[in-house]
């Protein structure tokens, strides 16, 4: 399979439908609007890239997501921020022992997973907030080992929790429970098959497929659920230094891509081979 | 000895103290922009962080050794040749010295280097030196100023050796001795020059030492080359980087004029005879007079003297 | 000595003092400006190894070939604290080696094979995938090449690694023949501190 580069939103600078210094999460909701977390701002672009709205949270913001009934969950350090779609602050969840670095943010049965990189772990809980089980923190024997300190994951839909575990050069499956299930991938220097470098893939989003991407030689790929390499996204388009570049996928298969470097969202799109 | 050297106890001790309290070298920080290494309680499992190891700098206590040993030897030095007049008993001074000054502290801080660290902390107010260089410095000067070159007899590591290798020794005619003479005090205004030009102190003296890489047991081709020549024409030219390069000879030179002391020959209980003349490789005998400030302390004159060493005063 | 003060003796007198007080005052002058040893460090942020920025260039050896000590007294440290402790660390491995049953890289990057793991923590035996490990750099192998800090530099690693002058070995030039060579001006003098 082949994609090719249909478009960049964003782009460095102090514009409106820019970014300032960072551009650390994105997620895509089922109308195709893509959300961007950039600095402490939420910026809202619609499917054909314009920009819609942007509106400030309260602390630099980590990582986004949106739920099935519109709700925008933006992670923060050591607290989420429900926002409506029109940025109205609508709750916040503070929680200084479960929460630190919240980088990602997914939805599963009606509870909500927070990943927690301060503690290395996932966090479960429910749609009230109420804490409800670790995932990831006790797998044997260290946890999900992320020396570049994000934790990111990705939900499919028979509600299997795909989580990057960067140090093992693995995406690991858990049952919501917490239950381990088995990973896919594994380390080689040369190979595009493996993950290469110390600690990739470093983010993930799961769909149909399971979609990630690594640094140093930063490049976007594509698995299938056991684990073969279907195809290489893109890999010379990405700024050279980029590092825990977030991912997410539409329905129609569309691949964004956020540029940690040139703090653009690029979207490719599967071609027909 | 002098005020100097009171001072630079004082000093010394005082710097002692501040030193007790473990000197760290300072480490430039390395700003990374998260710090998300993880730290000993999420590793578990009773794991401490090691410490980064800090190889400390030569302690203060052998710096200040250094300098002791400096004051010791020219101490020595004169004793050897003023009082007891032994050639021999130089000769392993000089030895000592190589092994010490040389080969053990690989010919730095040397007194003729730091003329350039002292030029430039004299002038540029950025820049300071330690104490123990300071010392360096000026107490072979003061001894100078007193006794002579005792500092050139057997103490100086690049004088040692070249006196170690004279084995023939040629006379320079006393013209050519003089004139050559002058590029000590040429080299002394270049390598002021260099250290002080405002671009940033270029060090000639460090940079054109010839000996300083057969006491590193390493250096560029070049110098090495350059410090074998020295020491083939030293086996018959005596100490020819002393006598017509060593900036800080000519300085010592200067100061020797108004030392009281140093080796003289008599008058009155001289025989005429001329061995001393003959003996002296660094024209530092003439007409039957000595000429201290060209002396560089080798006691060669008192070992070719015939008459019983008792008899022939000093002055 | 006899007691008459010839001329020459008093102006000989007299320039001997002027000359001891003008060394006393220089020396004084210069011991109170002294405030300790000025040593010779690399800075990180500059050094062409450890720089952010700096893609796909090949490690830079200055340090080990123009130090005048004949093993160099620049090495590499590895801090510890900032360390990953990452299962395939670039800077032991050779990542771009053959790849062994163990799933481990088959060459190690060092030439000097100055690099030394251990497992720490809750360490698996069987899985070397599951485990932290410490990276230790032994001193008396390392001369300073710069491969591994280069590797380790961020993005591909933590950049806990950075070239260090070790001032055991460091004889302080004046001038350091490696901060005349190097091409981003990374040798620097800094004060030497107290702690």
């Amino acid at each position: 399979m082949e994609y090719r580069q249909v478009a960049a939103i964003g782009g460095k600078g102090a514009g409106p439908g820019q970014f300032g210094a960072s551009l650390r999460g994105i997620a895509v909701d089922a109308a195709g609007n893509v959300y961007a977390a950039n600095d402490s701002q939420i910026t809202l672009f619609d499917a054909g890239g314009r920009l819609r709205r942007r509106w400030s949270t309260s602390q630099p913001v980590h990582s986004v997501a949106v739920a099935g009934d519109g709700a925008v969950y933006t992670g923060q350090i050591h607290q989420i921020e429900i926002f409506d779609s029109a940025g109205t602050l609508i709750r916040t969840w503070r929680d200084d022992a479960l929460l630190g670095r919240v980088t990602a943010i997914g939805f599963v049965d009606g509870d909500v997973l927070a990943g927690d990189a301060t503690g290395r772990a996932i966090r479960r809980f429910d749609s009230s907030g109420k804490f409800r089980n670790n995932i990831g923190r006790d797998n044997p024997l260290n946890g999900l080992l992320i020396p570049n300190g994000v934790v990111d994951f990705g939900v499919d839909a028979h509600g299997i929790v795909h989580a990057a575990n960067p140090g093992k050069h693995r995406v690991e499956r858990y049952t919501p429970g917490g239950e381990l299930l088995g990973h896919i991938g594994h380390f080689h220097g040369t190979d595009p098959a493996g993950f290469g470098g110390c600690c990739n893939p470093t983010n993930v989003a799961v769909r149909d497929r399971i979609y990630c991407t690594e640094k140093a030689g930063p490049r976007a790929k594509v698995y299938s659920f056991n684990g073969e390499l279907e195809a290489v996204v893109a890999s010379d388009v990405f700024g050279a230094n980029c590092k825990n570049m977030s991912i997410a996928v539409d329905e129609h298969g569309r691949v964004y891509v956020a540029d940690t470097v040139k703090l653009a969202i690029f979207v490719f799109e599967p071609v027909a081979i | 000895m002098s005020a100097n050297t009171a001072r630079t106890s004082a000093c010394a001790t005082w710097l002692f103290l501040l030193v007790t309290a473990a000197g760290l070298a300072q480490s430039i920080p390395y700003q990374r922009p998260v710090d998300t290494a993880p730290q000993e309680k999420s590793i578990g499992g009773g794991y401490r962080t090691p410490a980064v190891q800090k190889p400390l700098p030569r302690s203060s206590w052998l710096q200040l050794l250094d300098v002791g040993v400096l004051a010791a030897a020219m101490g020595i030095s004169s004793w050897l040749v003023l009082k007891r007049r032994s050639r021999k008993a130089l000769v392993a001074l000089a030895i000592g010295s190589v092994a010490y000054f040389g080969f053990y502290r690989e010919g730095c801080v040397c007194p003729i280097g730091s003329i350039q660290n002292v030029a430039l902390a004299l002038t540029d107010p950025r820049y300071s030196i330690p104490m123990v260089v300071t010392a360096t410095f000026f107490l072979p000067l003061v001894m100078a100023v007193f006794v002579g070159r005792a500092f050139c007899g057997g103490v100086c590591a690049l004088g040692a050796i070249q006196e170690l290798v004279l084995l023939k020794p040629v006379k320079v005619p006393p013209r050519l001795d003089r004139a050559l003479g002058l590029l000590k005090y040429a080299y002394l205004g270049l390598a002021l020059f260099f250290v002080l030009k405002p671009a940033g102190g270029d060090f000639l003296i460090c940079r054109f030492d010839p000996f300083v890489d057969f006491f590193r047991r390493t250096g560029p081709p070049h110098m090495l080359l350059i410090g074998g020549a020295f020491l083939l024409a030293g086996m018959f030219i005596g100490r020819p980087y002393c006598r017509y390069l060593c900036p800080y000879g000519g300085l010592l030179a200067w100061c020797t004029r108004l030392a009281r002391r140093g080796v003289t020959i008599t008058p009155n209980k001289e025989l005429d005879c001329g061995l001393c003349v003959d003996a002296c490789p660094y024209g530092a005998i003439e007409k039957m007079r000595a000429v201290r400030r060209n002396c560089l302390y080798c006691a060669r004159c008192y070992a070719a003297c015939p008459r019983d060493r008792k008899l022939v005063q000093l002055s | 000595m006899s007691g008459d003060f010839s001329r020459r003796d008093l102006l000989h007198k007299a320039a001997r003092g002027t000359v001891l007080a003008t060394m006393a005052g220089g020396a004084g002058f210069l011991v109170k400006k002294a405030n300790g040893q000025v040593v010779w460090q690399v800075d990180a942020a500059r050094c062409l190894n450890s720089r952010l920025g700096e893609v796909g260039v090949a490690a830079c050896n200055l340090c080990t070939t123009e130090c005048v000590v004949s093993l160099s007294a620049v090495r590499a440290v590895n801090e510890h604290s900032r360390c990953g402790r990452c299962n395939i660390c670039p800077a032991y491995f050779n990542i771009t080696s053959a790849v062994d049953q163990r799933g481990l890289p088959s060459e190690k990057l060092c030439p000097r094979d100055a690099i030394t793991r251990k497992p720490i923590g809750k360490a698996d035996p069987e899985d070397p995938a599951n485990n932290f490990y410490e990276y230790v750099i032994d001193e008396e192998k390392c001369d300073g090449c710069g491969k591994c800090v280069m590797q380790c530099k961020e993005p591909l690693g933590l950049g806990s690694i950075a070239l260090k002058i070790r001032y055991n070995r460091c004889v302080d030039c004046n001038r350091c023949a490696i901060s005349k060579a190097c091409p981003k001006d990374a040798l620097v003098r800094v004060k030497r501190m107290f702690a």
